[in-house]
């Protein structure tokens, strides 16, 4: 019975159940103490009014979130996070998949590409978002310099003054950022199809974009819904990028970034737990969308 | 697998993480022992002392510099968890109501002798409720920086004593083309903007708020809706850099440092020594001071100074209260300013200094310093950092063109009474 979980007396671990406890416990101590608790503590202090400034913590019920409803800055605040999320999720997944399909057409000098494209993903998001600063600055920034050079533009740009490309912007330093994660996630997913279905593809006479619309697509989509949630759940959660980048201006502000200004500089703090609840409700219910459609669409029968 | 594998494994296994743990334990408790020892002092960056100043401090240090924000993100943050950020912590003028109503520090009245506190003439500003929570040791207030240079070029014979004489000279600047945009003004949606509004509103003769709090600056012929109509048409007019819109207080610094402006307008008074300094700055033969230009002729100012509180849970709060005084000894003082242009904000300290000549522009210093106000008569409210927030980003807003002078100044109206609420 040492394969068995409990032993012959009812409520007994058997040796190899003890260690298997035993390992698990620290992971499950991190993810309760660290992940759980700090949730359950959040979305139950975001019914209380909790504010240094103000004496006692009295329950509110709903009302930092009806508070939130009706404040026009948070209303813009998610307008901007959610053209984030859909500009940094587009262009992180169409750049990602042609990351992943180059790398995995390429057989010689396979692993210097891949360490090149990872070099985005391993730096800081304040040192990518300085980086980029600098590339943006409307006086000496090469950006201006280049399309002033090309003819684009006649007269330097102070780019974050249009509110429309401040957001793509500040949408394009995050995803030049995420975008390897995208791309390994893919080409890792690439790598498990065999060649062998696209040699019957070729036999069949089907071109190029017919074998990625008929076996690339289909057969990766667990690895797509893997880097669609993760591109989603990072791009709700943009703080660093846009503050950095243009600081606390309505222009670029997302939630987290409202989430700080309300809790940190304002110092009301249920009304910012309230704010990074409703965050985390929305990323889960977009991930949640992407994995029941792709795996609606894409079991094998 | 057999029995005797078995066990060896599990006792590899148990030899692992005992082993594993116990020299966790050991490398945290040298870790723990040093943090017991030192003091620990939470500062800014432009309060990095250096080595040959904490030589002199009776006792080890164990100074963190962080960046304005962050220092208040983990004040804020540590004292909500029960826990000291440090025993002795940064404490800036904007955040006196918010500490002080959150009850986070202690009082420090008997630790200033009457005659020092009568040396300190900005203690009022770290008063809340009775109760000093600050000791000032950094004294800024703002005062106009000039290139002296750019002037003689466009025939200005005198700074500016007045809102419109400050444009007319940027304008003979700007002709002159001696610079492209003579007048250094942040306008990005940042606290130092927010300042430099506050700033002009006084030297447009008026005041932010009256005894009640109820804003002064919605009214067209208010001097808060003057001072921002003069930022924003002074932008479109093109003496302003377009730029500005994207720059904070400490990059438009740098615009002047590099000779590129004229006008340091809302200048840090303890930068004169960065400025006149050849090794930070390309201007430090050329750079002056001038007393700040206002509406009816006589100068007024705010100020903006930095202080030392102890938390109410710091861990050593009697080296904590020796470090402050140190900070407040002459010479700690005369260093400071020395080599991190830091200026004092002992009276008496100041006019040694400027006696000794070793104060840039001391004159104007000390004159400017005669007329500090602090920007709330009534003590810094708690709710500031919101009601400045919104005037950061509608006056940001209203640079970009992207609302009128009359929206932002509604806006910001509307955000106070939100804020008091």
């Amino acid at each position: 019975m040492g394969r068995v979980g409990f032993s012959s007396s009812r409520f007994r671990l058997s040796r190899d159940a003890r260690l298997g406890l035993m390992l698990t416990l620290p992971v499950a101590l991190i993810m309760g103490g660290l992940v759980f608790l700090p949730l359950l503590s959040t979305l139950f202090d975001s019914l209380y009014r909790v504010e240094p400034m103000k004496p006692g913590n009295p329950f509110v019920g709903l009302k930092n979130y009806a508070t939130l409803m009706g404040d026009g800055t948070v209303t813009t605040a998610w307008g901007n996070t959610a053209t984030y999320v859909v500009l940094a999720v587009a262009i992180e997944t169409i750049g990602g998949l042609g990351m992943a399909l180059l790398l995995n057409a390429i057989t010689v000098g396979r692993r210097w590409l891949l360490a090149i494209m990872v070099l985005p993903w391993c730096l800081p998001p304040v040192v990518n978002a300085i980086i980029w600063m600098w590339i943006y600055n409307p006086s000496y920034g090469p950006l201006n310099g280049i399309l002033m050079a090309m003819g684009i533009i006649d007269a330097p740009q102070v780019w974050f003054n249009d509110r429309e490309t401040g957001l793509f912007l500040v949408s394009l330093v995050h995803a030049w950022r995420m975008m390897p994660l995208t791309a390994i996630i893919l080409f890792a997913a690439l790598q498990s199809i065999p060649e062998e279905l696209y040699e019957a593809a070729r036999l069949d006479g089907a071109g190029p974009l017919h074998r990625l619309r008929k076996i690339t697509l289909p057969l990766i989509a667990p690895g797509l819904t893997i880097a669609l949630s993760q591109s989603t759940v990072f791009a709700v959660n943009l703080f660093d990028e846009a503050w950095v980048l243009n600081g606390a201006s309505m222009d670029t502000r997302s939630v987290i970034i409202q989430v700080y200004v309300t809790a940190f500089q304002n110092l009301k703090f249920s009304l910012g737990m309230a704010l990074s609840v409703l965050a985390m409700v929305v990323s889960l219910a977009v991930s949640a969308i992407y994995v029941l459609r792709v795996y609606r669409e894409t079991r094998f029968e | 697998m057999t029995g005797a594998n078995h066990r060896v494994n599990m006792m590899n296994r148990r030899q692992f993480l005992q082993t594993s743990s116990a020299l966790g334990l050991l490398a945290a408790l040298p870790l723990a022992a040093r943090a017991q020892e030192a003091l620990s002092v939470l500062l800014p960056p432009w309060v990095t002392l250096p080595k040959e100043m904490t030589d002199t401090f009776p006792g080890p240090l164990d100074i963190q510099t962080l960046g304005w924000d962050e220092i208040r993100t983990k004040i804020v943050t540590s004292m909500v968890a029960n826990t000291a950020p440090a025993s002795a912590t940064e404490m800036d003028w904007s955040w006196v109501g918010q500490f002080g109503s959150a009850g986070w520090y202690d009082a420090l009245d008997d630790l200033l002798p009457p005659e020092l506190k009568a040396d300190l003439p900005t203690t009022s500003i770290f008063t809340y409720d009775g109760a000093l929570i600050g000791v000032p040791y950094n004294n800024d207030f703002r005062v106009m920086i000039y290139n002296k240079a750019h002037l003689e070029a466009a025939g200005v014979a005198a700074p500016p004593k007045t809102p419109e004489e400050l444009l007319a000279a940027a304008r003979a600047v700007k002709a002159a083309g001696v610079a492209d945009y003579p007048i250094a003004l942040p306008l990005s949606a940042s606290e130092g903007a927010a300042t430099a509004w506050y700033l002009l509103t006084k030297a447009f003769g008026g005041d932010l708020f009256d005894a009640e709090f109820k804003p002064l600056f919605t009214d067209p012929g208010s001097a808060g809706y003057q001072a921002m109509a003069f930022e924003v048409a002074a932008l479109k007019e093109g003496l302003i850099d377009p730029a500005a819109t994207s720059l904070k207080d400490v990059e438009v610094q740098e615009l002047f440092k590099a000779g590129k402006a004229t006008f340091d307008v809302a200048g840090w008074a303890g930068n004169l020594a960065v400025y006149t300094d050849p090794e930070k700055s390309q201007v430090a033969a050329d750079a002056a001071a001038a007393l700040m230009p206002n509406v009816n002729g006589t100068s007024r100012t705010f100020g903006l100074p930095g202080a030392l509180g102890i938390p109410v849970n710091a861990a050593n709060k009697e080296a904590a209260r020796q470090f402050i005084l140190w900070m407040l000894e002459p010479k700690t003082m005369a260093d400071n300013y020395r080599l991190l242009g830091n200026l004092p904000t002992r009276i008496s300290v100041l006019e040694t200094l400027n006696a000794e000549g070793k104060l840039r522009e001391g004159d104007v210093l000390i004159a400017q310093a005669s007329v500090v106000e602090p920007l709330f008569a009534q003590g810094t409210p708690g709710w500031y950092p919101e009601f400045s927030g919104a005037v950061a980003t509608a006056l940001n807003a209203a640079a970009k063109g992207q609302i009128s002078v009359d929206e932002a100044v509604a806006q910001i109206a509307e955000a106070a009474a939100a804020a008091q609420e």
